[in-house]
């Protein structure tokens, strides 16, 4: 039941496991565009449009919660719900990842 | 010292968003700076030294105590916020190096914001559609053709609008 749920929100786009990846301690909005940049070197960045509509569905599906205000910025946390699902995410990344590696000689080729 | 203001009427259509931009960018190319926008389709310009400021419209609805994270997340990523027109927002950034600044970076988040202006025209059409049976079969007064023909226009523009949102969503979704 609870991992059919989890499941529905599988796979994350490239951008919502960027942004959850950052929200497993608080961070405020401009914070999480730039780790997630820092991060990724560089392959992905956020932009605040992006940004404000993954808050505000992540904060309606229950996956991330508002924490705290300082200098009127808010910052968000990883729910328990939504460390579930990031993880879940990052398990299927690592089966993806596994898959592509080991693939023979398709290295030798990358030229 | 005269301020140089011009006012400019121009109609876009929910799913030109990515035109407007385009013109507001070229008015800046000339000297003309985006100053305020109004209803329906009312912009106003002031002239100053030629800027490549990039536009991006965002489709944003809000309850009124959340407008300051939102606007405080687009001034954080260097975007100025020159107004709203119904709940488009209007951002500003100046282009640096020839590349162009987004506010949505992935085709997912462009989508939404399409699907959130589509959840405006759904509301707009059940409206419209609860009162088509007293325009059309009620009221037998001689102007009241006029009333026919401004529902049937409305109509047919709210359906259009609808049918090029999703064509324009089914573009993004195949990137």
């Amino acid at each position: 039941m609870v991992r059919n749920d989890i499941n529905k929100y599988l796979p994350l786009t490239e951008s919502t496991y960027y942004i959850m990846l950052t929200l497993v301690d608080p961070l405020h909005g401009y914070a999480v565009m730039q780790k997630v940049e820092e991060i990724s070197k560089g392959t992905v960045r956020v932009g605040p449009g992006t940004l404000y509509g993954a808050f505000t569905s992540l904060e309606k599906e229950g996956l991330i919660v508002k924490v705290k205000e300082d200098n009127r910025r808010k910052s968000y946390v990883l729910t328990p719900e939504g460390q579930k699902v990031l993880i879940n995410q990052i398990k299927r990344l690592e089966i993806m990842t596994r898959n592509g590696l080991s693939v023979k000689n398709l290295f030798d080729l990358d030229p | 010292m005269a301020e140089n203001t011009i006012r400019k009427f121009r109609w876009f259509w929910p799913w030109q968003d990515e035109q407007e931009e385009a013109w507001l960018r070229s008015m800046s190319q000339k000297g003309w700076h985006l100053l305020s926008v109004g209803l329906a389709g009312i912009y106003r310009f002031k002239s100053g030294e030629s800027h490549d400021y990039v536009y991006r419209l965002d489709y944003q609805t809000y309850k009124k105590k959340d407008e300051q994270d939102y606007l405080q997340l687009f001034s954080d990523a260097g975007w100025e916020h020159i107004g709203y027109m119904s709940s488009w927002h209007y951002f500003r950034k100046e282009a640096k190096e020839g590349e162009l600044p987004e506010i949505f970076t992935d085709p997912e988040s462009k989508v939404a914001k399409y699907k959130r202006g589509l959840t405006y025209l759904a509301f707009f059409a059940v409206i419209i559609i609860s009162v088509s049976h007293s325009v059309w079969f009620k009221y037998p007064y001689s102007w009241w053709f006029v009333v026919r023909a401004i529902y049937f226009l409305l109509t047919a523009s709210i359906i259009y609008s609808i049918i090029k949102l999703l064509l324009r969503i089914r573009h993004l979704r195949r990137i």
